[in-house]
């Protein structure tokens, strides 16, 4: 495959894989929401990694990223939390971090491309950090799983792998705005047209439901703020997604999970009943690789995602 | 030369009640722009094609549609980047508006929304009280020429998915618009200004960055962030959500490390608000049922004195 590749595509190719050969261990950072209400997304997480033969070392002293609220107060606070984390990611020699939320991976991006092109935040940041004895010297990379798993793993390796193809179960990708946007920061894939998750899902056997709402919000953060707007943002997408045929959805983000979720039945006076089970991305590659169902937790969802399983022969 | 060939979602409120679609098909350089061929068709083809234009150069603002389902700038937008292998382009009106004929939209409800900013300077004393113009120094300038490049062509409230469901919300455009004043030395009404654009649901953006496709690099969401650090700055609606959340995030944070869920709830909605807590109850014992409720308190993460000591470092006393 390597062979038809054109030189300077070999050397992106040859950056991205540079240390999957000899590091298979990685920094994790899981993130509040997998810590609190979504248990079975880190359980899951980590069963996945059993699978995959890599070993994910929690920063079990890191705090949140922070999100999207800490930087709509103070976005130096924001920043300086995330370069505490990754200074502790590099005191254990760690410094690829792998997150598996996309709001985390969006904040973390960026605040590291803050850090990393201007040495005026990174003295201020270690300013800081110094007070406890601490200093990030800037050699961490954040990825989400997804990429791990594209990069790292490899989509070839990984439908190897498969012991329980999904028998084409159709699955809806909602990726979770901060994984694609803004580009500048992600920018691993194209924002407008990703496709990421539509590989990891054929290369488990299923099949893709192609649907506008793909990339768009769920409106997790907003849920608070006034009734029935996020709560229609979920309607929204997911009847596009019911309409083109979707019998489930996969997400890399808990927090649109959270959403996708807890509002489909609220979102049904307006949007019709969709009723979508809702996959972390983790529980839908690990139940292919063969973890047992009972494990993944997915008796933890409002919308039981057993049913489709069953019906589809894919769990007893 | 090509042949494009525009698949074109033609409409006219006054006459049709559905709309159709017309491929008409010209032959351009295919570097010219999709606003190009589109004038091409309207003079050698069909001259009631509707759509609006005026500068051609990405000034004016007035040619954003939907290209191939993507909104942006006709004028801006090369028809070689668009273009599939059969040439074909499909042109749609901009989505969040209500089409009048073709690729023309009522405009109004974004008009609206500047109107109610006051989208103009309002200095806190008397001209005659000048020796000369009003100056601002280069480096208080440099805080708005990126929202004063907006040329309201509305791509990103087009592209706002809050306001596709709830036209209540002022929109990114608007907002960074009202940045553009509540930053500027010389305007007198910031503290209004900032209450004016809490009304109109400032904290409803749901931070998307569908916004960041703005032609002009305003980066809206950007602006509307500012915006809030302004309005908590300045301590104006302390009682409404939007900043009563931020503030119980941090204070989560500082305190535990970990954003505490529960917390942030009842801090958010409030705990003394009946109806509020009222309303996510039904959600909360559905999740509870499923054992998905977050724990009601947090142990403080290992070395939690770092992460106040950062907090302490950076914030500003208010
Ligand atoms: S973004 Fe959300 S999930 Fe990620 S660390 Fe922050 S609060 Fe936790
Ligand atoms: S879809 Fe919503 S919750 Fe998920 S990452 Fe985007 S804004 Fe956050
Ligand atoms: S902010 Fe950008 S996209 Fe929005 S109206 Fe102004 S120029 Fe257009
Ligand atoms: S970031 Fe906010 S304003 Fe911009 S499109 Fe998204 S919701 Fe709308
Ligand atoms: S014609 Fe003026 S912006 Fe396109």
């Amino acid at each position: 495959m390597s062979s038809t590749l054109l030189p300077e595509e070999q050397a992106t190719d040859s950056h991205r894989h540079s240390k999957s050969s000899q590091m298979r261990r990685y920094g994790f950072f899981p993130g509040c929401v997998a810590k609190e209400s979504c248990k079975e997304l880190f359980n899951s997480t980590m069963l996945l990694a059993d699978k995959l033969g890599i070993e994910l070392i929690e920063l079990t002293a890191a705090s949140c990223c922070g999100a999207s609220v800490v930087n709509d107060t103070n976005r130096d606070i924001a920043r300086v939390l995330n370069a505490r984390t990754y200074a502790q990611a590099e005191a254990l020699g760690l410094d690829d971090v792998i997150t598996i939320c996309s709001t985390c991976t969006g904040h973390m991006r960026a605040a590291n491309m803050e850090l990393l092109e201007s040495e005026e935040r990174m003295n201020q940041a270690n300013s800081i950090l110094g007070k406890f004895g601490a200093k990030y010297e800037g050699s961490v990379m954040v990825r989400h799983l997804l990429w791990l798993l594209i990069d790292d793993i490899g989509l070839d390796k990984l439908s190897s792998m498969v012991v329980r193809p999904l028998n084409g179960l159709r699955v809806a990708p909602f990726y979770g705005c901060h994984i694609i946007r803004p580009e500048k920061v992600n920018g691993w894939e194209s924002a407008r047209n990703p496709h990421s998750l539509e590989d990891v899902i054929t290369a488990i056997g299923g099949e893709p439901v192609d649907y506008a709402g793909k990339t768009r919000c769920c409106g997790f953060h907003i849920q608070l703020e006034k009734d029935g707007v996020a709560t229609s943002m979920v309607g929204q997408n997911m009847r596009i997604a019911k309409d083109r045929g979707a019998e489930a959805v996969i997400t890399p983000c808990p927090l649109c999970h959270l959403a996708l979720d807890g509002y489909q039945q609220d979102a049904a006076a307006r949007w019709g009943r969709t009723d979508l089970p809702t996959f972390h991305l983790p529980q839908l590659v690990a139940l292919a690789l063969g973890v047992p169902a009972e494990k993944l937790g997915l008796n933890k969802h409002l919308i039981d995602p057993r049913t489709i399983l069953v019906e589809r022969e894919l769990i007893a | 030369m090509a042949q494009v060939k525009l698949d074109i979602f033609r409409y006219d409120e006054a006459v049709d009640a559905v709309p159709h679609r017309d491929t008409v098909e010209v032959d351009v350089p295919v570097t010219m722009t999709v606003l190009d061929a589109l004038e091409t068709a309207k003079a050698e083809v069909d001259g009631s094609i509707s759509f609006r234009r005026s500068c051609r150069s990405a000034i004016c603002g007035s040619c954003s549609m939907n290209i191939n389902g993507v909104t942006g700038l006709a004028c801006k937008t090369p028809c070689k980047s668009v273009m599939n292998d059969e040439g074909v382009i499909q042109i749609d009106p901009m989505p969040n508006f209500q089409p009048m004929k073709d690729l023309v939209v009522h405009m109004d409800p974004f008009w609206d929304k500047y109107t109610r900013l006051k989208p103009y300077l309002q200095p806190a004393d008397r001209d005659e009280d000048h020796e000369t113009e009003r100056r601002v120094s280069p480096a208080d300038m440099k805080k708005l020429v990126d929202a004063a490049n907006c040329v309201m062509c509305a791509t990103c409230y087009a592209l706002c998915p809050v306001v596709s469901v709830d036209p209540s919300f002022a929109g990114p455009a608007a907002i960074a618009y009202a940045y553009r004043f509540i930053e500027d030395v010389r305007d007198g009404k910031k503290k209004e200004r900032l209450a004016q654009i809490n009304e109109d649901y400032l904290w409803l953006c749901a931070h998307c960055y569908a916004c960041s496709y703005c032609p002009k690099h305003v980066d809206p969401h950007d602006r509307i962030v500012d915006v809030k650090r302004a309005t908590i700055q300045e301590g104006v609606m302390m009682d409404h959500p939007g900043p009563r959340h931020a503030l119980v995030v941090n204070k989560t944070i500082k305190k535990t490390g970990m954003l505490a869920e529960t917390e942030v709830i009842q801090g958010t909605v409030g705990i003394f608000n009946i109806r509020g807590l009222a309303k996510i109850t039904p959600l909360a014992i559905r999740m509870a049922v499923k054992g998905k409720m977050p724990p009601p308190f947090l142990r403080p993460i290992p070395k939690v004195d770092e992460v106040r000591t950062i907090f302490e470092s950076l914030e500003v006393p208010t």
